[in-house]
């Protein structure tokens, strides 16, 4: 019986996501544009992720880099190693680790931002201001955070490789140029342009749930708590689920 | 207000470094793939392209050069691979150089390569056809193979077989085992040792001899050596062979006086005749032969007596002591 009201839940969930989703398409295209409050946004979540974004692209290019290195040693490809790494951060482990930390960073951040606003009546007062709350706090939100995640993990991508350079340079010695020249020979637009345009949707997905949760919560400040947390769980099942469809899509098409 | 436009600012940055760096990374993968700059376009055929496709490297003297822009059927039996190839490399590649499908190190991507004729010929020009190599291929390597292990393994068996033979036979083992035969053949080889150090012993006396022969003094050198001697004796030959003939010639003619002289007696003619078939001659000849005898004793009376005659004593002992010094 649990069960059934389990699968009731999330179903109802999903449909009030996807009807969320459908008000968010439908005002964003609306006038008035709230573009001070988006710059304002795209700094917070974006420039202001940065750093958090950067170290963790740095250590991840350099842990993948001595991982790998082992393996590739035992194979007797120890050259190819840029390649490899090339390959993995471009591909991967670049869009996907930037998109699961932003969703832990901005997913939560902007759940309990929104709670917080929602269970103190801010939001309502807003409205009864004349302000579309929505307009100003939702689709400004989930604008930045889709604008944004594809320049972080640009960005991520090459702290990565700068990572992976050095970890490359720990055991052997690679010229940044030979290192630069392996990585760009092994790739090709199929391996950048899939990874960038799934960036976008992994922000899209982070800032559309970010925003769910925080306007819709209730309860109080435990419901502030619950909301940021279910956030950022949630926005990172998703970030998955996308990235399953998105290397199904790209097979599909052919640019695999 | 101040604020604002300063994190305005740092965003700006923070964008345009992204994008410098997603327009740099593209660029870059766009040059590898030669989709800027100056490029002309080669053709080349194979029977199979052996997986083969759009994005290859092309290499030429191991530097890459360009990359396949497409690979197609002309008909059932043939394709065409399309390469792009950057314009610097207009002025090096010749129409007869050789186009063949290989690999990027053993287990690598595949990858064109053009080889450099010698012969002289014309630079290849875009749209240019490029004579091709069959590529090895390594599925017919691997047939190939498996017959061979095929046949291998039939030898194996077939030697596991006569090795079978070998060990059972009780005869084989019997002969290996008697020691007499090692014994003999020990003996025997011990003998031909000796042999042998005979042998070389009279090959040595045989080169002493041709050494003195060809080097000596003595006659049988100077018979084999000499060129002088060599020609006397043949001049000497010749002679003999002119002799012989003669000889052979004088046979002749005794043979055809002999035959005349016979056929004067048998048909009753000359003086042989009247020698040998006229009784009448042969009695006057048989007297005359007895005169000659009487005669020849008185005349042999008369010397005794005139050598014990004082006149001429001293002629004959003088004589006698001459024929005894």
């Amino acid at each position: 019986m649990d069960s059934y009201i389990n699968a009731g839940n999330f179903l109802k969930e999903v449909g009030e996501i996807a009807r969320f989703t459908l008000k968010f398409l439908i005002t964003w295209f609306k006038p008035r544009y709230e573009i001070k409050e988006f710059f304002k946004q795209c700094y917070v979540i974006g420039y202001k992720s940065l750093p958090l974004i950067g170290l963790t692209g740095f250590i991840m290019g350099l842990v993948l880099t001595m991982q790998l290195r082992p393996s590739m040693v035992d194979y007797g490809v120890e050259s190819e190693l840029p390649a490899i790494v090339g390959i993995a951060i471009i591909r991967e482990i670049g869009p996907v680790i930037t998109a699961l930390i932003f969703a832990g960073k901005i997913g939560s951040s902007i759940g309990a931002e929104l709670g917080s606003m929602k269970v103190t009546e801010q939001i309502d007062a807003m409205e009864v201001s004349g302000t579309n709350p929505f307009k100003y706090l939702v689709v400004s939100r989930v604008l930045a955070t889709t604008l944004m995640l594809p320049i972080l993990a640009i960005l991520s991508d090459a702290i990565s490789l700068y990572g992976a350079y050095l970890g490359v340079n720990i055991k052997g010695e690679t010229s940044l140029q030979l290192f630069w020249i392996q990585v760009i020979d092994s790739l090709s637009f199929n391996d950048v342009i899939p990874a960038f345009i799934k960036t976008y949707f992994f922000g899209f997905a982070v800032g559309i749930i970010g925003c769910y949760k925080g306007y819709n919560s209730n309860k109080g400040t435990e419901g502030v708590g619950k909301s940021a947390n279910a956030a950022v769980v949630v926005a990172s099942v998703l970030i998955f689920i996308i990235d399953l469809l998105a290397v199904q899509i790209t097979d599909l098409l052919g640019y695999n | 207000m101040k604020n604002n436009s300063t994190d305005n600012i740092k965003l700006g940055v923070f964008v345009l470094g992204a994008l410098f760096f997603l327009i740099l990374l593209l660029y870059m993968i766009g040059k590898n793939s030669n989709m800027f700059g100056d490029n002309y376009i080669l053709k080349t055929r194979f029977e199979n392209v052996q997986g083969l496709k759009a994005g290859n490297n092309i290499r030429y003297a191991g530097i890459d050069i360009g990359t396949v822009k497409s690979v197609y059927f002309i008909n059932d039996t043939m394709m065409e691979v399309k390469m792009v190839i950057d314009k610097k490399a207009k002025n090096i590649i010749k129409k007869n150089a050789l186009v063949y499908i290989g690999t990027d190190g053993l287990v690598g991507n595949k990858l064109v390569n053009i080889l450099a004729v010698k012969a002289d010929a014309p630079y290849a020009v875009e749209n240019d056809i490029l004579p091709s190599k069959k590529p090895v291929d390594t599925d017919e390597m691997m047939r190939t193979l498996s017959k061979t292990n095929n046949q291998v393994s039939k030898i194996a068996e077939d030697f596991s077989i006569t090795i079978n033979k070998l060990n059972n036979s009780k005869g084989l083992w019997q002969l290996l085992n008697d020691h007499t035969i090692a014994d003999n053949i020990s003996n025997a080889s011990i003998q031909v040792n000796k042999s042998s150090y005979k042998i070389n012993e009279i090959a040595n006396k045989i080169n002493d001899i041709a050494d003195v022969l060809k080097n000596g003094n003595g006659t049988l050198p100077k018979l084999i050596n000499d060129k002088n001697l060599a020609d006397s004796l043949t001049a000497a030959i010749n002679n003999f062979k002119t002799a012989a003939y003669e000889i052979t010639e004088a046979g002749k003619e005794i043979n055809h006086s002999v035959a005349l002289i016979s056929k004067e007696v048998n048909d009753g003619k000359g003086s042989i005749h009247a020698i040998l078939k006229d009784t009448s001659v042969t009695i006057l000849l048989e007297k005359s032969m007895e005169n000659i005898e009487t005669g020849s004793k008185g005349f042999s009376d008369n010397m005794d007596a005139l050598k014990h005659s004082f006149l001429f004593r001293g002629y004959f002992r003088r004589l006698e002591k001459r024929n005894k010094q």
